[in-house]
């Protein structure tokens, strides 16, 4: 699902954020990525999404070619992929419904195809009874479900989650966590970035972690190392 | 939603949150416009008007009646053999006469005054070139068969280069509105992006296409311009359906317009304001969408 051979990035001004980095994420998998602030996780996302170019090496998700791939040609891999960010970025002005139909809106679905999918996409991320509340009336964890929920209105094959805890207290924390899960378990691929020790010792899952922009470890049941 | 509907409705929603910027924008395109459509019609009512004298009689020899026909008849021949001169025609007094009478069949009381006797014949000319009037004038100075020579080239020259003077005046001005109206729209499209900073950044991480992102700019910026040019080109028809029955029409120029030039005027006029805005859209929002 997501290949990355001998990749490096290295931005304006020569500091290395990724350096020749080798890996593999098979379909199915759940991978956590750790590591201190700095040491390349979001790097590593934004590569995956092309919102960085890789400074040299290749790169394949969900079958694309990320590295050949021509720039009018990003948006055809970014419907394939899922992106939540720390920050939930939500449109004020729109309720959690209409911020859910967005994603769907702009890809020119028809109305009764995105009344339908954004019903559905509330029922996973249990929302319901918040549908019609505007982003300042819902909580952080709220606000996170919102987001996993527009990222997944294309169906992605890949979801790739940059601190998507960030912000958010330990139980709510575990609640975007097991939401996750349930997405991975339906068939979608999840990468997670996080230095969040109780979310990634909670359930054994692939562990990547990174340093320097340098894979230090990689285990399929890992846990979180305090260094 | 379809993607126009959408997208419609996106660019109603940019204008609506700049109304002030939109309504400047539309007011110098509708400015530059007029000026234009306005210059290039008076210039081509004059040129009909200079028409009929292009191809009509360009200087008028009145004959001096003490002078023998055989005078007449030599300078006649002369006239002929120059090469500026495509045809003479010789009018005599009686045709004088008659001429008279049909100019003036309204005003009886100056016709029974008139004593026909001082009309003199003449000899209508011609040239291939009207511009070579001045030529014809040098050469029959001072001719013994000559009373008097007419020519309306210079005040017709005089016409068409004040006109021209006006065309190239008010394009230059034309011109300038036409920038700051660019300008405009630059700063028009850039604010209402910036307004939609959060908006377009999710557009582009669920993978909307930057075609899809910049299509309700693009509309913004070529309504605008559409709305700006139609006004103008509508006004124009209007000023010169007024001017058709006004005094100047009646005291100095037929204002006569063919309505294939209007159309051609105004079809190109909205066809240029179509890729004004097209292009001032593109350096719009090139910047400000970071691509």
């Amino acid at each position: 699902m997501i290949k990355l051979k001998n990749v490096s990035l290295v931005f304006q001004g020569g500091s290395v954020a990724i350096s020749n980095l080798t890996t593999t994420v098979q379909e199915g998998e759940f991978v956590y990525l750790v590591g201190h602030s700095g040491s390349g996780k979001s790097s590593f996302l934004k590569l995956l999404y092309k919102e960085y170019i890789a400074t040299k090496g290749e790169i394949e998700v969900a079958n694309i070619d990320v590295s050949k791939l021509p720039k009018w040609k990003i948006p055809l891999l970014r419907r394939k992929i899922g992106i939540v960010t720390q920050e939930p970025q939500l449109l004020e002005n729109r309720n959690t419904f209409e911020n859910i139909a967005f994603a769907l809106e702009v890809m020119g679905a028809l109305p009764e195809e995105i009344e339908a999918k954004t019903n559905t996409l509330l029922d996973l991320v249990e929302l319901n009874d918040s549908a019609y509340k505007y982003p300042g009336q819902l909580s952080g964890g709220q606000q996170t479900r919102v987001s996993i929920a527009r990222a997944l209105a294309n169906n992605p094959v890949v979801l790739l989650c940059d601190e998507p805890t960030g912000n958010l207290d330990p139980d709510l924390s575990i609640q975007i966590v097991s939401l996750l899960e349930k997405i991975n378990r339906a068939g979608t691929t999840v990468v997670m970035a996080t230095h969040d020790s109780t979310i990634v010792n909670r359930r054994k899952k692939r562990v990547i972690e990174l340093k320097d922009g340098k894979i230090t470890r990689d285990e399929q049941d890992g846990s979180y190392i305090v260094r | 939603m379809s993607k126009f509907s959408y997208v419609l409705k996106n660019t109603l929603l940019n204008m609506r949150r700049t109304p002030l910027l939109v309504f400047a924008t539309i007011i110098a395109v509708l400015v530059s416009s007029f000026l234009v459509f306005t210059t290039l019609s008076a210039r081509s009512i004059v040129e009909n008007n200079t028409i009929r004298w292009q191809n009509g009689v360009h200087v008028v020899v009145f004959l001096d009646d003490r002078v023998t026909t055989t005078a007449h008849k030599q300078l006649e021949e002369s006239l002929e053999s120059y090469p500026e001169v495509r045809t003479v025609d010789y009018f005599s007094k009686l045709e004088a006469e008659e001429e008279f009478k049909v100019l003036f069949k309204d005003q009886p009381e100056l016709l029974a005054e008139v004593d026909y006797e001082i009309l003199p014949s003449s000899l209508r000319i011609n040239l291939n070139d009207p511009s070579d009037y001045t030529l014809i004038i040098e050469r029959l100075d001072g001719n013994p068969a000559v009373k008097e020579i007419r020519s309306s080239g210079e005040a017709i020259e005089r016409l068409l280069s004040l006109t021209d003077t006006l065309v190239i005046s008010a394009s230059a001005f034309a011109l300038l509105i036409g920038f700051a109206a660019f300008i405009l729209i630059i700063n028009t499209l850039r604010i209402a992006a910036f307004s939609k900073k959060k908006e377009i950044r999710i557009m582009r991480l669920v993978g909307a296409s930057s075609t899809y992102i910049r299509l309700p700019f693009i509309f913004e910026a070529v309504i605008e311009s559409l709305i700006g040019t139609s006004i103008a080109v509508g006004f124009g028809w209007a000023v010169i359906e007024y001017s058709k029955n006004s005094v100047v029409a009646e005291s100095i120029f037929d204002i006569t317009i063919s309505d294939d030039y209007l159309i051609f005027l105004t079809l190109s006029l909205l066809m240029f304001s179509l890729i004004f805005g097209l292009f001032a859209s593109f350096v719009g929002i090139r910047k400000a969408l970071n691509d």
